[in-house]
């Protein structure tokens, strides 16, 4: 009986905020900033399961890398935010592509199950790296966009933040797929991830255009990570809750659409902020993303625009 | 040695011999290293203490779990660590708040994470493959953030974890100072034992023991588990989902039973490392044992009792030793810090490469050719 | 024009010799070999077939011939060896091959389809050939923007078809293009190769279950068995030969 007594308590205390319109507001633009990069990362791990059919559990690790060097090019070498985050998108990329091709590639791109471990491994060595050169102590990185906030209303600001994350956003979401649908390339890349064997018969070198497919995740997941981290501090455990964010919003959207990455990444975002300021609960941020895989996994595994496709473990 | 026909005299002769061994090693190191042990790798002084060996037998057992559900039957779960945390923390609290002994809580545990695998078991039925490893690769990143609600922290301890009050002194009637006393006297290997043991030592070399008793039960039961009828429903599962529902093997009762056998096996491990440390964490629990216990799976060799020993020596002894590497010979790079983990996952990725089977399966060859045993003739 | 073109290429080269020569060709997959050395050799704009029974390696001698599965042996495209070249040279040196079932991209438009299958192409005559095609095989005219996996399984294999000449292959492999389709079907597809044949010259490689239909249009025809080649000769002869005629076409 205390159990129900405390739960009812919890309502208690919340129902009142119910109509706090301004709170509601506030709650939502900060859960659209969110979202937004929760959609990043997940934008990068659906461009790897579109292509090989497996999650790359170590996606979060090197967009924490990236967003390391971005720290550096910026912070420490000067250059202007922007400059350093474009930088440091084009140095993941690097260091993806090499991982790609030393780790990835040697093995048959059709059994997921020793690529998910060799992610897994990988995750382990980036993190710590990452704990060897840069220590844990934490850092800050200024935001790329300036602060303050042209719309307010009492508390609830719509501020310049959360406006470039959101345009930053759509504006990758945008130009991904002129790349995909309008370029040689993007076709090579989708007709790689649609039929592997078809592909190698019609003269694409697959190797390459999955390499490809890595650099191009890696750097859209720095974005990402470039844009959460001014929210938070830099240390090297920070990925790991964007992490599991931006899987339920892959999950939620479909683990291979593109648009599903976004919708799911918003919906994340506004449902871990709305539900936890209302319910209170603070510490059950991550258990929201662990229920809304749980949910969508059971009601509907393609999530809401994903294709049926078969599992290839 | 020549080939040795299997089931014969000598083939059982050289089994027994080998078990023999194994015992006394295991019953002797104890005593050894009582006073810790501080050998010389790489030119670094290398301190190792029984504690450390208790633990590792803590993570064999985990290892051992994880290894029904992923290594036995095939199903995908980053998310074990959950199951050792909820032991462990179950332990925690009826030791600290019911005065039970630690044994007893067994009595909780088992059977308690028998049912909350069993219940985790049933949406493992829809979701399979790598989506089930999503969805315990979250599951297991959560188990801290459940233990710190405001709800439950001031029995969990939140973000301080909890202190055991009860420790595990050795009992009046375990003659352990005595047989310490007789070792010391042996000629040869005495020089190397003490003379008598130090309450913290005696209490140390207890807890060795009553913690590989509890590993070798949980190994012999897993044991027959596998070798038996559900062993080869759920290898069939793995191998061949399709093949083994034709064949009559109810897929959906097997493979929650699995997950209720893994987590069970995981709560026994979660209640020995609260017996080893008498302390239990949130973080300890973290996603990071989740995926250092995949690594030790992998390492070790999935799907085989010998894989689950080898990985919970490598998960303990790579990042304890590395961390008490200051340089590594020719270099001045200093192992400490962070790069036990990394070496761990570089190991990870080499086993994929270079010994799919793990450290088990290499174990095994060598052993077949250096003493070969012949099947044995079919009728004989 | 284009068959002009060809035409006039097909003159250069004496009429006989062998445009695709395949010497003591061994296939394995891991370390079961299928193929135990075989020979054959197809002539300029010919078209050949390949008999056999089920497991005796037809499939196997295409997916060699692209380098689709680990081989050994010597494979001469018009003197140049093809044997130790990636997937992705030997389609660039003109060899395109339709796979048996699925040789298509299920989730790319039927029009997106026929571009990836001139991926390789540098000139600017793609979309002349993809209108040619869609009048050739008119029903993907009509589907131009329907997804590939939505179209049925015969109109998927004209585009795994159209898909493959796409290429402006001098070398076409078929596997089986019959498989799961209608006879009308199955007869209109062949007619529509034995006149890509007459028109563009492209020599010809089918794998076929189909014997009486592909002896038709054959010029020559070779029976594997167990991984060797047991049975040669002139399409027509073979078709006349008593024991094809029993093993394989069943009177």
């Amino acid at each position: 009986m205390p159990v129900l007594a405390s739960v009812l308590g919890v309502f208690d205390i919340t129902l009142d905020k119910l109509g706090d319109g301004e709170l509601w507001l506030a709650q939502f633009f900060r859960g659209l900033s969110d979202g937004a990069t929760y959609a990043s990362v997940a934008l990068a791990l659906v461009m790897i399961y579109k292509s090989t059919g497996f999650i790359n559990f170590a996606q979060g690790s090197l967009a924490l890398l990236g967003v390391y060097l971005a720290y550096v090019f910026s912070v420490e070498q000067g250059l202007p935010v922007a400059v350093a985050v474009v930088c440091a998108m084009a140095a993941s990329a690097a260091v993806a592509m090499f991982v790609e091709r030393v780790l990835i590639r040697p093995f048959p791109p059709n059994h997921a199950l020793p690529l998910v471990i060799v992610t897994l491994g990988l995750l382990l060595i980036i993190d710590s790296a990452v704990g060897i050169v840069w220590g844990f102590r934490t850092r800050s990185l200024p935001s790329m966009f300036p602060s303050g906030a042209p719309i307010e209303w009492g508390i609830a600001q719509l501020t310049w933040r959360t406006i470039g994350n959101l345009g930053t956003v759509f504006a990758v979401v945008g130009l991904l797929y002129l790349l995909l649908a309008r370029t040689k390339t993007g076709l090579a890349f989708r007709a790689v991830s649609s039929n592997l064997e078809s592909a190698r018969l019609v003269g694409i070198r697959v190797g390459p255009t999955l390499g490809f497919g890595w650099a191009l995740a890696a750097a859209i997941g720095t974005l990402g990570g470039a844009l959460v981290v001014p929210d938070l501090l830099l240390e090297p455990s920070i990925m790991l809750r964007v992490l599991i964010f931006s899987l339920a919003a892959a999950a939620l959207g479909g683990l291979d659409s593109l648009v599903g990455a976004v919708v799911g990444g918003l919906a994340v975002g506004l449902a871990r902020n709305l539900l936890v300021t209302f319910l209170d609960l603070s510490e059950l941020a991550l258990a929201t993303a662990v229920a809304v895989i749980l949910v969508v996994l059971l009601v509907r595994p393609t999530g809401l625009f994903g294709s049926a496709r078969v599992e290839r473990v | 040695m020549g080939v040795v026909a299997a089931g014969s005299h000598r083939h059982r002769r050289r089994q027994i011999i080998g078990w023999a061994l194994f015992a006394v090693v295991v019953a002797l190191i104890p005593f050894l290293i009582a006073d810790t042990y501080s050998p010389t790798i790489l030119g670094n002084r290398y301190t190792v203490g029984l504690g450390n060996l208790s633990q590792s037998v803590g993570l064999m057992v985990a290892i051992l779990g994880l290894n029904i559900a992923t290594g036995y039957s095939g199903q995908l779960s980053l998310g074990h660590s959950f199951f050792v945390g909820s032991g462990a923390y179950l332990t925690a609290v009826l030791v600290n708040e019911f005065h039970w002994s630690y044994l007893s809580t067994l009595g909780v545990v088992v059977p308690g994470l028998f049912v909350f695998g069993v219940l985790f078991g049933l949406p493992a039925l829809r979701i399979q493959g790598l989506y089930l490893g999503l969805l315990t690769f979250a599951v297991a990143a959560v188990f801290p953030s459940i233990i710190r609600l405001d709800e439950v922290a001031d029995r969990t301890g939140g973000s301080n974890g909890l202190l055991i009050d009860s420790d595990l002194e050795a009992p009046a009637w375990a003659p352990l100072d005595t047989v310490t006393g007789w070792l010391h006297a042996v000629p040869g290997v005495g020089s190397r034992v003490p003379d008598g043991l130090t309450g913290r030592q005696e209490e140390a070399v207890y807890k060795y023991f009553l913690l590989v008793i509890m590993a070798l039960v949980c190994f012999w039961l897993v044991r027959n588990i596998v070798a038996g009828r559900v062993g080869r429903a759920l290898v069939a599962i793995r191998d061949n989902p399709l093949g083994a529902a034709a064949s009559g093997v109810d897929l959906a009762a097997y493979k929650t039973l699995s997950f209720g056998i893994s987590a069970a096996v995981g709560g026994v491990a979660g209640t020995m490392l609260a017996m080893h440390s008498g302390f239990v964490g949130p973080d300890e629990f973290g996603f990071s044992m989740a995926i250092l216990l995949i690594a030790g799976l992998i390492v070790g060799g999935s799907g085989t009792l010998h894989g689950a020993v080898a990985g919970g020596l490598a998960i303990q002894f790579v990042p304890h030793w590395s961390s008490q590497t200051q340089t590594l010979p020719g270099t001045d790079v200093a192992l400490e810090g962070p790069y036990g983990t990394a070496i761990l996952g570089g190991l990870l990725i080499a086993i994929i490469f270079a010994l799919p089977g793990g450290a088990a399966h290499w174990f095994r060859r060598t052993k077949a050719r250096l003493m070969p045993v012949a099947p044995q003739p079919p009728g004989s | 024009m284009n068959a002009v073109d060809e035409s006039a290429r097909r003159e250069s080269t004496a009429v006989g010799t062998a445009y695709l020569e395949v010497r003591g060709l061994k296939a394995a997959y891991g370390d079961i070999n299928v193929l135990h050395g075989i020979d054959f050799s197809v002539a300029e704009g010919q078209i050949a077939v390949i008999l056999g029974a089920n497991g005796a390696g037809k499939t196997t001698t295409l997916r060699a011939l692209c380098a689709m599965v680990s081989t050994e042996g010597s494979i001469k495209l018009d003197g140049e060896e093809l044997a130790g070249h990636s997937t992705a040279d030997i389609v660039r040196r003109g060899v395109a091959h339709v796979p048996q079932g699925r040789g298509t991209f299920p989730e790319l438009s039927v029009e997106e389809n026929l571009l990836a299958g001139a991926f390789v192409r540098a000139d600017n005559e793609v979309r002349a050939d993809i209108e040619r095609w869609y009048e050739t095989f008119g029903v993907l005219g009509e589907r131009r923007t329907q997804a590939a996996g939505s179209l049925s399984g015969g109109e998927q294999q004209m585009l795994a078809i159209a898909r493959a000449l796409m290429l402006r292959p001098s070398l076409l492999l078929l596997d089986e293009p019959s498989l799961g389709l209608a006879p009308m079907i199955t007869r209109t597809l062949f007619e529509q190769l034995s006149a890509v044949n007459a028109a563009a010259g492209t020599t010809m490689l089918v794998v076929e279950q189909n014997a009486i239909l592909a002896l038709g249009a054959a010029d020559v025809a070779y029976v594997l068995e167990a991984g060797a080649v047991a049975l040669s000769g002139p399409a027509s002869a073979l078709a006349d030969d008593d024991g094809v005629r029993r093993a394989y076409l069943g009177y």
